[in-house]
């Protein structure tokens, strides 16, 4: 009791200028916290939410076609953990990382801090349904989650040679394509909808910004001048114009340049937007990477007699890279949560569409209810976002940033 | 590539900077070479031939040019005139000149310049593997026995970051070797170094130098000097003013501007 008043008075009431900042800010919180609490758990009317929580996650994907969405969900499931296996068997073996052995305490208070969020939304977006099927697909993904991990490193621990794997590379990067063609083969892209293609259209373009970034960065570090020329006329170029009004035009004016018919379909449009809009920030982003390492670096290797193809790729790059995570992760999850502009700028049926449009239901017409929708999609995005920022850190602290 | 200049009358045979020392035959030549950033001219008319096997050590006061002149060996610097010849090879704008003379030579710098974000058998390799194409376990036993050479195998998986500065020179080193270089350059390999760790690395030095290693050592050392120098050569304002034996240089200088400098540091 002692220590509670002694911890009170040096850390709140040290002074009285202290004392009343605590007691006002103290009120605001309380508060506001109250508030909250209340409107999730008492004012809030959350059928609205529940009713169309399939229109929010997947839109207007046929029904017929759910289980094939829910096997590519499985699959990616096991995919992930096996190359979390095969990642990790990796780093035991040169030596950066512990062996685990088996199920420990710390082990799952690693995952526990890793995942609680993700966790308690999927535990509450599975409370909201009133179908078996999303709690077989959440099981099944879990359990081929937890079989890729263990049979990862089964994988990772081979020696293998260079064909080898560069085999099980293409391998691994080909599971996604297939099961993106198993889908579409159900159901085109033009007919997805809600959270699931604000994340479609999240992954494409993050896949193929990264390269386009690091080509452009590398691009106005370059001898040539056009090569330098042509990219750093791209990347101001698309800095300089709103991403909104890009998405505006990939709408409006493709036709103007591409007969009707060859024209992409929106969601196309929408990642090729996506992809050279964050691509010119990546590219400003390497590039500060390129500039943080130093010149002895590129001396060392020149010394050793690297070609200069091989000083940039094995010894320039991977620094310039690891110095920027941070920022690299940081555009990634601005990327994300623009892909709500693509609702409005493209009338795309994306989450956030999703969740202005239901208020205009007949049941729901005119009862208020935007606060619901509108706080469930920032809970989805949130969700997404202080995942993925954590998960940054952490590799960021595995590859040792800042130390050296 | 012959010396083009008689013994000097005096019985210092190798005070004269186009007479090279070790087994005579010139393995390195440099003729006239003048080295300009922007207006200052940071070498002018520099003419040398260093020999097979000799160890030559580069000394001055700083600014003078020292790590300018080496560092054009291996054209991480671009002479502006003059020629220069590594082992038959010239240096032009040829970039295929340009690697040949790189692999042939090792560099080893005064901040290390290790690659950070491998690890410490790793940046051994990386050339090995990458440029004389050796597959990944010959590579790894070469790069193992020259760790046993500088006295570090046990280091062989830790990051440089992980090391101290004496160790992380050593695996410098090591990663020079590991391409067989026939000249090694040092670029004051000591300079960077808490003073109980320099001598960690000149004993190595000492021992590639008793192997017969052609060697360029720009430092500030001068009981490496004294002890391990075929010759000696002192640099002032991008200009070779004089060269000698060791001994030659440490009882008798010629030049009032090498009295002066030794008188400073001695």
């Amino acid at each position: 009791m002692n220590a509670v008043r002694i911890w009170l008075r040096r850390n709140l009431f040290r002074t009285p200028v202290d004392g009343v900042v605590t007691v006002v800010f103290g009120a605001i919180s309380v508060f506001v916290v109250w508030r909250l609490v209340r409107f999730v758990l008492v004012t809030g009317r959350w059928d609205i939410v529940r009713v169309n929580l399939r229109l929010l996650m997947i839109g207007r994907f046929p029904a017929a076609h759910v289980p094939r969405l829910a096997v590519a969900i499985v699959v990616i499931a096991a995919w992930a953990g096996l190359i979390a296996g095969i990642i990790r068997a990796r780093q035991v073996r040169a030596g950066r990382a512990g062996v685990y052995v088996g199920l420990s305490v710390a082990r799952v208070r690693d995952l526990v801090d890793r995942f609680w969020l993700a966790g308690v939304v999927v535990v509450l977006l599975l409370a909201l349904t009133s179908t078996p099927g999303p709690w077989i697909t959440t099981g099944l993904a879990l359990l081929a989650a937890v079989l890729g991990r263990l049979a990862g490193p089964l994988i990772g621990r081979l020696q293998l040679l260079a064909v080898g794997g560069a085999m099980l590379f293409i391998a691994l990067g080909a599971v996604p394509i297939a099961l993106f063609v198993y889908v579409v083969d159900g159901a085109g892209v033009t007919e997805w909808g809600g959270f699931l293609l604000n994340m479609f259209l999240a992954l494409c373009s993050m896949v193929l910004c990264f390269p386009i970034g690091v080509l452009f960065a590398l691009g106005r570090r370059s001898k040539l001048p056009l090569i330098r020329l042509v990219s750093t006329l791209y990347i101001e170029l698309v800095r300089g114009a709103p991403l909104f009004v890009l998405l505006l035009l990939a709408n409006s004016a493709l036709q103007f340049f591409v007969p009707v018919d060859l024209a992409p379909s929106k969601p196309t449009r929408a990642i090729i937007v996506f992809t050279f809009f964050t691509g010119a920030y990546m590219a400003e982003i390497v590039r500060g990477g390129l500039q943080s390492v130093p010149r002895g670096q590129v001396e060392a290797a020149k010394a050793l007699g690297l070609s200069p193809v091989r000083q940039t790729a094995l010894v320039v790059l991977p620094q310039a890279l690891r110095n920027v995570i941070p920022a690299q992760i940081g555009q990634l999850i601005s990327l994300f949560k623009d892909t709500t502009l693509a609702g409005a700028a493209m009338s795309l049926f994306e989450l956030l569409n999703v969740a202005g449009t239901l208020t205009s239901q007949p049941e729901f017409r005119g009862q208020l209810l935007s606060p619901e929708t509108l706080a469930f999609a920032a809970l989805l995005f949130w969700t997404v976002s202080y995942t993925m920022s954590r998960e940054s850190q952490r590799v960021e602290r595995k590859l040792g940033v800042g130390t050296r | 590539m012959t010396s083009t200049t008689a013994p000097e009358p005096d019985g210092t045979v190798f005070a004269d900077a186009t007479r090279a020392a070790g087994t005579g035959e010139a393995i390195i030549v440099l003729e006239g070479v003048h080295k300009f950033f922007d207006d200052f001219e940071a070498l002018h008319d520099i003419n040398l031939h260093v020999g097979r096997q000799e160890v030559m050590v580069v000394i001055g006061p700083s600014g003078s040019g020292k790590s300018t002149l080496i560092r054009c060996i291996n054209r991480l610097e671009e002479h502006d005139r003059g020629r220069i010849v590594v082992d038959g090879t010239e240096l032009t704008h040829d970039i295929r000149n340009i690697q040949e003379v790189r692999r042939e030579t090792g560099m080893v710098f005064q901040s290390f310049n290790l690659f950070p974000h491998l690890s410490v058998l790793d940046n051994i390799t990386l050339a090995p593997r990458n440029v004389r194409k050796l597959p990944k376990a010959k590579a790894e036993a070469e790069a193992m026995e020259l760790l046993e050479h500088v006295r570090i195998p046990e280091q062989a998986k830790k990051y440089p970051g992980q090391l101290s500065g004496g160790q992380q020179q050593r695996v410098a080193i090591a990663r020079a070797l590991a391409m067989r270089p026939k000249v090694m350059l040092f670029d004051e390999p000591t300079s960077a170094l808490d003073p109980e760790m320099i001598n960690e690395v000149l004993d190595t030095m000492k021992d590639l130098a008793s192997e017969g290693m052609t060697m360029i050592v720009v430092t500030h050392e001068m009981g490496f000097a004294r002890e391990v120098a075929d010759r000696v050569v002192f640099m002032a304002e991008g200009q070779i003013v004089e060269v000698g034996t060791p001994e030659h240089f440490f009882t008798d200088p010629r030049e009032d501007r090498t009295k002066l400098f030794l008188s400073q540091i001695l």
